[in-house]
């Protein structure tokens, strides 16, 4: 499991240099090789080892930490900003209406409202794993801020702020999302806690880019469903090609 | 539909795919008229820049008709001939507000790559790499457009298809990079790269008010049509060093503007360029050993060629990272460097006054009108240079 952005819990500082030189080293042949071979994911990971290398990104920390099960129990924070060239009002009102987040977060199947503050949510984990809680609103400031809370007994425990900021020289409005979770144990707990902790950060990132399209473009941009020679050579040779190159 | 598929590095085949769909209400269906390749285009097919998929449609510089349009299109009718410019910008966001069309937030589907390797990601192009959002090229009978309404023009009737399909990326890449040179009366400009966008580039730096145009290649064939088409003086770098050329031009001082059409392939040296030919090597053995993507020679040349103060416009494309950049000399030489991908959108209306007023006939660019079905052999020859092949156009 890969963890986000852990707030001022970084163990060791920052990476080392030997481990420095073998991300950009190996990053750099891992990009070239998915350039070579057509591969974006292979080039994207071989692109953010090296970035991860130049920045000085600890790459093994993380992964100890998934070793140690003792450190797992902390709460992951994680954060997420765009800015959307929409006035802060009309941002805050898309986002108090609750239902609208389900276009936000791909793997969010109903949204459902008890009260003015208390909803009901229903997701779907790795494997359709249903996950389900119950969220209150803890503080809600017209048109700056909105903070929530999960209640007793939700699969996936966690708190959740949104701000609303004026963004300088008419760009529109700041949005920042922050997420802290507890990874939850138990039965079916690695299965749940995949749902936000595959890759929180980015998760948070993209919930925001929807919102960001839906506000400013109506509708999110796609390619599915267009045309190309991999529909027609069709099944098995297609997808061996896409990986072999 | 028929449609040109990359399959793989240098595997380009025609084959038979589905039509192309309305897929978000702001879309349009073209018919493809005229579709023509792309020096950009060679980087794709040689495999430099990364995120290919085997079965992807390139193409990205056409012309056609609209057939078919969604529900949010209000500024196309069917039977619209129009240009599509190759960039795609959703025209609501901030960038797009400011004209900045091919740095669009949201026109590219699939931001995760542009993210990690460059830090933000960038406008969506047609049959550009999945980096650049995927979408489906325009060598094939129809392409579909997002944002019709921000990417198509019509194409004034005085204005013929051949002159109108260069406005879709050549043209304007070459206005761009005149315009991004700020050019003042009595500016010496010199272009690196006389292919389709280096031509563009010399004729609007004449528009722009540029006194002298020097324009370098060594293509004999693309230096005649600098000077005769384009008005330039030329420079073969093969036969002359172009340090000393430059120089011995302009008294001295180095031109006001340098223009990289050429970008991450760069080719130096020849016999008349010593030092290059160990600069080449150098960056062809890096290039070769994957320790870096692009060859700057280009770059490198004009950094040392600028006149102190001078401008750099850099719209030859480049995809990563590149070593040896001569830092000490730009900062020293107090160099202003501007590029980008072309923001075709602002100046389409303009460039297509130019040409009604003929100012500007891009039509020269179109030495070889080939039918879809030869565009692997189209390309070939385009990548080859062979018969004077300045641009291929296809008609599906």
């Amino acid at each position: 499991m890969t963890r986000g952005r852990d707030g001022g819990r970084r163990i060791d500082g920052s990476a080392g240099t030997l481990e420095r030189w073998a991300a950009i080293l190996g990053g750099t042949a891992l990009g070239f090789a998915g350039a070579r071979r057509g591969s974006w994911a292979l080039a994207a990971l071989g692109g953010g080892l090296f970035l991860a290398g130049a920045a000085g990104v600890p790459l093994s920390s993380p992964l100890r930490q998934a070793a140690l099960p003792a450190l797992r129990r902390e709460p992951t924070t994680t954060q997420a900003n765009v800015t959307i060239a929409v006035p802060a009002d009309k941002l805050f009102r898309h986002w108090r209406n609750v239902r609208h987040l389900a276009a936000l977060f791909p793997h969010l199947d109903a949204v459902e409202i008890l009260s003015d503050m208390e909803s009901r949510w229903k997701a779907h984990g790795p494997g359709g794993v249903p996950v389900v809680w119950n969220s209150r609103l803890d503080k809600v400031r017209e048109n700056e801020l909105i903070t929530w809370h999960t209640l007793e007994g939700a699969d996936l425990p966690h708190r959740g702020t949104v701000l609303f900021r004026p963004a300088p020289g008419g760009r529109g409005t700041e949005v920042s999302l922050t997420l802290a979770y507890h990874p939850p144990g138990g039965a079916g707990g690695d299965a749940v806690s995949r749902l936000f902790g595959a890759a929180p950060e980015q998760q948070a990132r993209e919930a925001l880019r929807r919102l960001k399209r839906i506000m400013e473009v109506g509708a999110l941009p796609t390619i599915d469903g267009q045309p190309s020679g991999r529909a027609e050579r069709g099944g098995a040779e297609a997808r061996l090609r896409e990986v072999t190159g | 539909m028929r449609a040109l598929c990359w399959n793989g590095v240098n595997d380009l085949r025609v084959e038979r795919v589905p039509d192309p769909r309305i897929l978000g209400p702001q879309d349009a269906i073209i018919k493809v008229g005229l579709s023509s390749v792309c020096g950009s285009d060679l980087h794709l097919i040689g495999g430099h820049v990364p995120t290919m998929r085997a079965g992807d449609i390139i193409g990205h510089e056409f012309l056609g008709e609209v057939v078919e349009k969604g529900p949010e299109v209000t500024r196309l009718n069917r039977g619209d001939r129009v240009i599509t410019v190759s960039i795609i910008g959703c025209g609501k966001c901030w960038h797009c507000q400011q004209e900045e069309f091919s740095l669009c937030d949201n026109s590219n589907p699939q931001p995760a790559f542009e993210e990690s390797a460059y830090g933000h990601c960038t406008a969506g192009i047609f049959g550009y790499s999945h980096a650049f959002g995927g979408y489906a090229g325009s060598h094939a009978e129809y392409i579909r457009v997002p944002f019709a309404d921000t990417n198509c023009f019509r194409v004034p009737e005085g204005v013929t298809d051949e002159q109108a399909v260069f406005v879709s990326d050549a043209v304007p890449t070459g206005y761009m990079a005149a315009d991004m040179g700020n050019i003042k009366p009595g500016d010496v400009v010199a272009v690196w790269g006389c292919g389709g966008v280096g031509q563009m580039a010399m004729k609007s730096a004449f528009l722009l008010g540029a006194e002298r145009v020097i324009g370098i290649d060594r293509f004999p064939d693309r230096l005649r049509a600098a000077q005769m088409k384009a008005g330039a003086e030329t420079l073969d770098y093969s036969r002359v060093d172009i340090y000393d050329a430059l120089l011995a031009m302009t008294g001295g001082r180095g031109p006001d503007v340098c223009i990289d059409a050429v970008g991450m392939e760069a080719d130096s040296g020849g016999p008349a360029n010593r030092g290059l030919a160990i600069e080449d090597l150098y960056d062809r053995s890096k290039q070769a050993l994957r320790l870096e993507s692009d060859r700057p020679a280009v770059l490198r040349q004009m950094i040392q060629c600028c006149r102190k103060g001078g401008t750099l416009s850099i719209v030859g494309v480049y995809g990563g990272l590149i070593d040896k950049f001569p830092m000490g000399a730009a900062m020293n030489k107090a160099l202003t460097l501007r590029m980008g991908q072309q923001h075709g959108q602002r100046y389409v209306k303009r460039l297509f006054a130019h040409i009604e007023k003929g100012d500007l006939d891009p039509s020269y660019l179109l030495t070889h009108k080939w039918a879809l079905d030869d565009a692997p052999q189209g390309y070939r020859m385009f990548k080859d240079k062979a018969d004077d092949c300045m641009r291929v156009v296809f008609t599906p």
